[in-house]
């Protein structure tokens, strides 16, 4: 439960400052923003790609728990 | 089953989130002292920055110290407290998997970035605190998340009571995140450059400036670490802390003394008198809570002293509180406005600086990984205890050239600068300064080169003991922690 909240939350977070680097990316006016910028775009992108995976894999780990223990 | 171990329900720790610290620690060490030599070695031998300017040495330098301070001392203070927190609380750490993992990649983001921006030539000029504001906001969010995290922690622990440790670990915490945000209030000249100008002027500016890097000594180099020191040496040496009091009483003169010292880094200057002697006379005063620690460090070991003969990671962490002990002797001294009309400028105060960072944290830390690496891997040990104690030799002969090789230098230094001749002129030039102490910046170099040749072997060292079979734990140990191999459980 802890952790459903928890990837939900700073998903959403993530998201969130995923698109204010493309903001700073579209306006940068110096390199540093624009590498900045472009870089937090990309590190909230893998960030919530990789809570993603993470959360199919505890539910594939589950099912083969259960698979192992006869209950499904 | 017995009763005793039906009665306690068993805590599953995220030891996840640690053993990524640890290693970033590990990295990030590696790149700090090879950063540390090459400047040291462009110091030397200036045509070393070959020309290029994101390799010279005003830019490679906070690469240096960042990689030092924030990346190598603060992934290892930032592993060790969810470690600590999670044993004295007996509870998960708080905010779920996502935000430990949040709280890792985005202080490793916030120094990558930090330190690209550095070598492309961006900086706020202010020391220890060079990334601009993008980058400090981004660090605040990050930094609290983590507090968010400790905080949970300690509120939903079942423990009655909250270790020492976890109190040093949470003033540090807490007071980086004022000093972070007071230091760095500025204002961009537009949202979308990097640019900004710092919101105090003058000597204002210098002493905001100077009250965060002082503090950054303090609470980041000082009571962090003093945190892993209460969790680690009692857990290496098998014995209690030697005085559970004094470690109140010495975090609470630590803490109301700290805060006030860093007008001492601004002696001499416009800085009015009076705050120039209030940050000496609370300096001097910093003498008893930093010995207070030391006392109670060393003190642990009562009674086991023979452990330090054939230990070599005790051997670690009682020499850093030897080097703690020497450095806050060194720099309240430093701090009188007459020594640091000899010492400011000069060498001596980088060669104080680092038997502090090599001494204490840099060997505090070395200590606790070597005995974090094989309990978090479920090893059964180190893959070499000889090699350990290698690394503490070399280590130890690279911060003797070090120190000594800075202590002369800068001593030379502020000799030179303050000669007089018979007409009342200056005796030497500036660059005949420089001319002199030469020979003392390539033994500092070599002094670097050692420390980097300890630091290769320790990772080696806490490779081999992860992946060697040499190391592997009985089956039958394995067998007892029937959860996710990633997560450790009570007691472990």
């Amino acid at each position: 439960m802890e952790n459903n909240l928890s990837n939900l939350i700073v998903g959403l977070m993530m998201a969130v400052f995923g698109l204010i680097g493309l903001f700073l990316v579209a306006g940068a006016a110096d390199d540093e923003m624009y590498i900045f910028g472009l870089a937090l775009t990309a590190f909230a992108v893998l960030f919530d790609f990789g809570l993603i995976k993470h959360h199919y894999d505890e539910r594939d780990r589950i099912r083969a728990a259960a698979r192992e223990h006869g209950h499904v | 089953m017995s009763d005793l171990t039906m009665a306690v329900r068993p805590v599953v720790y995220n030891d996840a989130v640690v053993k990524k610290f640890v290693i970033a620690s590990m990295f990030w060490g590696i790149v700090a002292f090879l950063v540390g030599v090459y400047i040291a070695a462009e110091l030397a031998w200036p045509s070393l920055n070959l020309g290029l300017s994101f390799i010279n040495f005003g830019r490679l330098r906070p690469v240096h110290t960042s990689a030092a301070i924030f990346a190598f001392g603060g992934s290892a203070l930032i592993g060790t407290s969810f470690y600590v927190v999670q044993r004295t609380c007996r509870a998960r750490l708080f905010g779920g998997e996502a935000l430990a993992n949040f709280v890792f990649w985005g202080y490793q983001f916030f120094i990558v970035m930090a330190a690209l921006s550095y070598v492309i030539g961006f900086s706020q000029s202010r020391e220890y605190a060079e990334p601009e504001w993008h980058l400090d906001l981004w660090l605040t969010v990050v930094w609290v998340s983590y507090l968010l995290i400790f905080m949970g922690t300690l509120l939903k622990r079942s423990e009655p009571h909250i270790y020492v440790a976890n109190w040093f670990y949470l003033a540090f915490i807490i007071t980086i995140a004022m000093l972070h945000i007071v230091n760095n209030l500025a204002l961009p000249i537009s949202m979308y450059s990097a640019k900004s100008y710092s919101l105090f002027s003058g000597v204002q500016d210098a002493l905001v400036q100077w009250w965060y890097g002082h503090n950054a000594v303090g609470f980041f180099l000082t009571a962090g670490f003093l945190g892993m020191m209460y969790y680690f040496i009692p857990k290496a040496a098998g014995r209690p802390v030697y005085s559970y009091r004094l470690s109140i009483v010495h975090f609470w003169t630590l803490i109301f003394l700290y805060i006030w010292a860093g007008p001492h880094h601004l002696h001499w200057t416009a800085l009015p008198d009076w705050t120039q002697t209030l940050g000496m006379a609370f300096s001097i005063m910093l003498w008893m809570p930093s010995w207070g620690g030391m006392i109670n460090g060393i003190m642990t070991l009562s009674g086991a002293w023979h452990k330090l003969r054939d230990d070599p990671i005790l051997r670690f962490l009682i020499v850093s509180l030897s080097f703690y002990g020497m450095s806050t002797f060194e720099g309240p001294v430093m701090s009188v406005r007459e020594v640091n009309a000899l010492s400011h400028y000069t060498d001596w105060t980088i060669g104080h600086v680092h038997s502090g960072a090599l001494g204490w944290v840099a060997f505090i830390t070395f200590g606790a990984m070597y005995y974090l690496v094989p309990v978090l891997w479920g090893r059964k040990g180190l893959y070499s205890v000889r090699l350990v104690a290698w690394h503490y030799w070399v280590a130890t002969l690279g911060i003797v050239l070090y120190i000594v090789s800075m202590w002369v230098a800068g001593i030379m230094e502020g000799l030179m600068w303050r000669a007089y001749d018979k007409f009342g002129f200056l005796q030497y030039s500036f660059v005949e300064s420089v001319v002199a102490i030469h020979p003392f910046f390539i033994i500092r170099m070599l002094g670097g080169v050692c420390f980097l040749a300890g630091g290769l072997i320790m990772v080696y060292n806490l490779i081999r003991t992860v992946t060697s079979e040499t190391t592997e734990a009985p089956r039958e140990a394995l067998a007892i922690p029937a959860v996710s191999p990633t997560l450790g459980v009570a007691g472990a």
